[in-house]
């Protein structure tokens, strides 16, 4: 297995990086990396009144080592291997190795590169081919900063085989609030046909940096359905980087990042056409309060014979607070012929003649105010398939049930 | 009920409204007339209380001073406006909104908050009212109605709220007359002894349906007349010229450069 070492020439990335442009470049300078170190003893109590009450299989990460006794690995229908990763990569059968040694050009950056050196344990995930899964896996990574390496590195790999579907929710948590932060790595591939539902709850606490990367490539006819919730976290980053790769596969991203207070929360998205016939979409919604910042990079990159894409971007933001900003910036490379692409934009304020029109139906400025919000960040809400998770991203927004 | 005393309104330092008086009984309906400009649309809003006007004067309901109300308490005192243009709220569904509006009022008052399942029997009579299908309740607030459903919408939302005081922003405007017929007996069927309404309009066609008490002529921000409902007779055969003439008595001002 080849690894990029924490001592390889890649530097940390600066704000004349266009992908880190508007990240806290101090913090991450104050990140230190090292050796999964077991530490579960350290999580205070249970975390399930932190994460979604999900009926199925349950896998829980901290500091980078699974831990078996908050996990609940009892249950596990027939054609689904869910294993450490540190298991997993130990049997020769298992193809993981793709996850470690990735093929296109190499590491995106430092962090994955120490992500692809520290990140040794975490979950995998097998579906074998045509089984269809009914319960979601649930995989939660929680990070405790240490005063060694105060940052923990994950690695999840997910394979569906061909005509298989299922359905896995990512939640990730801090266990304290010292600075620190976590670093995961998802790699996922669908084979031809096969469907995943994909969920990305991110809720660190406001201390803590997130940086979440999910790497997916798709064969043919395969649909990726992905969504995120990026919440927590001073710094939250949620990396995508889709990779259409078979004729006639679709990918289906959106997210929704909430800021306030000093948060600055960032979709790094690029979903790369390469076959025939493929149809992408990206729709992000930002609601920005305080002295927050939202950040949408979202490129679609069609290649040299990818004709026939089909692709779309939207990135929509509410601006709540004169100190709050959004930073949205497409990128299209458009290299085929027949293509069909669409991207658009908007930056606004909660709109003046509706408050207007709600307060003189009674309802009191306040109200009026959170049920536009509602309003704007329910359409992100609203199709999340799972009814745990709709009311736990529900809760956590204080926006009840319309 | 509706007291207002010589009621100016301005925006940025231009008069809209320059010393309008108006007495409105219990269950009488008034009907305002007027030109364009004239300032119709601004003395209901300037009653449900939108930002950005400077206000002076007086205006009272059942003796309460309203304008230093905010909109919502304005709305919890009984007074409920009519839009010319009623605002489209995506994401917001109708049902969900109308509940949230008659407790928010109900909540006011320091009445008790109305159920799901009770509130349903409101709504379904006010839907009856208008005429409305059920799926209406389970749309996104006026996002996407057409013209007359949006009118309906208000109709609906005035049966919903029971105001005591009810302004009629131009709600014929934009009707055919099946909608109009169905607006206009919605507005009838909610008359009543405690209820006073101000219905504002261009044509006279609307006062066929609903037949007021009283006719006012707003003209430059002032009522210039008043009278019964021959008036929006007379305003329908000549127009509002007698009215808004008398700028050419203006006496002369003299020729720029012959200074005394």
């Amino acid at each position: 297995m080849t690894t990029v070492a924490p001592t390889s020439p890649i530097e940390y990335p600066t704000r004349h990086d266009e992908r880190w442009r508007y990240a806290p470049h101090d913090l991450l300078g104050r990140l230190s990396f090292g050796p999964p170190s077991a530490s579960a003893d350290k999580i205070p109590g249970p975390i399930g009144a932190q994460i979604p009450a999900l009926d199925g299989p349950l896998i829980v990460i901290v500091n980078g080592v699974v831990d078996e006794r908050w996990s609940n690995l009892t249950a596990i229908p027939d054609g689904l291997r869910l294993s450490t990763l540190a298991d997993a990569s130990a049997d020769p059968a298992v193809p993981v190795v793709a996850h470690f040694n990735p093929d296109v050009d190499g590491a995106a950056d430092v962090f994955m590169a120490l992500n692809t050196t520290f990140g040794v344990d975490g979950a995998f995930v097998d579906v074998a081919e045509g089984q269809k899964l009914d319960a979601p896996i649930h995989i939660v990574d929680v990070a405790i900063p240490d005063e060694t390496s105060n940052t923990s590195c994950t690695g999840v790999v997910i394979h569906l085989g061909a005509d298989s579907s299922a359905t896995i929710v990512e939640t990730r948590l801090g266990g304290s609030e010292a600075f620190g932060g976590s670093n995961t790595r998802t790699t996922i591939t669908l084979d031809d046909h096969s469907t995943l539902e994909h969920i990305v709850l991110q809720d660190m606490p406001s201390t803590q940096v997130h940086l979440g990367r999910v790497e997916v490539t798709q064969h043919a006819g395969s649909a990726l359905r992905a969504r995120s919730f990026n919440l927590g976290a001073i710094y939250g980053r949620l990396a995508y980087d889709v990779h259409l790769a078979g004729a006639g596969a679709h990918t289906d991203l959106s997210g929704l990042y909430y800021g306030a207070g000093e948060q600055t929360l960032d979709q790094q998205i690029t979903v790369i056409h390469t076959a025939k016939d493929c149809t992408s979409r990206q729709s992000y919604r930002g609601v920005l309060d305080d002295e927050s910042a939202g950040v949408f990079n979202g490129g679609i990159d069609v290649r040299p014979g990818a004709d026939g894409t089909d692709a779309e971007q939207h990135n929509d933001n509410l601006l709540l607070s004169n100190r709050a900003e959004a930073n949205t910036q497409p990128r299209l490379e458009i290299l085929a012929d027949d293509v069909a692409c669409k991207h658009g934009a908007t930056v606004g304020q909660l709109d003046a003649n509706a408050m207007y029109y709600l307060r003189t139906r009674g309802i009191p400025a306040a109200d009026a105010r959170r049920l536009l919000v509602n309003a704007f960040a329910d359409q992100a809400v609203d199709d999340i398939g799972i009814d745990a998770v709709r009311t736990w991203v529900r809760d956590r927004l204080g926006t009840p049930d319309a | 009920m509706l007291h207002v005393a010589n009621l100016t309104a301005s925006i940025g330092g231009t008069p809209i409204l320059r010393g309008l008086d108006l007495d409105v009984g219990a269950g009488e309906v008034h009907a305002i007339m007027g030109p364009n400009g004239s300032g119709k649309s601004t003395f209901a809003h300037a009653l449900a209380g939108r930002d950005g006007y400077e206000i002076d004067g007086a205006a009272t309901l059942d003796g309460v001073d309203l304008l230093d109300m905010e909109p919502e308490a304005r709305a919890a005192a009984g007074v409920f406006v009519g839009f010319q243009y009623p605002v489209e709220i995506p994401g917001v569904n109708n049902m969900y909104f109308l509940r949230t509006a008659l407790n928010s009022v109900r909540r006011a008052r320091g009445e008790t908050e109305i159920g799901a399942r009770d509130f349903l029997a409101v709504a379904q009579e006010a839907m009856d009212l208008v005429e409305m299908k059920k799926d209406f309740l389970h749309r996104a607030v006026n996002a996407g109605f057409s013209g007359g459903e949006k009118k309906r919408n208000e109709i609906l939302q005035m049966a919903v709220m029971q105001p005591r005081l009810a302004v009629l922003d131009e709600t014929d405007s934009g009707l055919d007359i099946d909608a109009l017929r169905i607006v206009a007996s919605g507005v009838n069927a909610l008359r009543s002894p405690e209820r006073s309404m101000i219905v504002i309009t261009h044509y006279q066609r609307l006062l066929e349906y609903i037949k007021p008490d009283f006719v006012h002529v707003l003209v430059d921000g002032r009522i210039v007349n008043s009278g019964d409902h021959t008036l929006a007779l007379h305003l329908e055969d000549h127009g509002y010229a007698d009215f808004v003439n008398h700028e050419l008595d203006a006496p002369e001002r003299p020729l720029s450069g012959a200074a005394t």
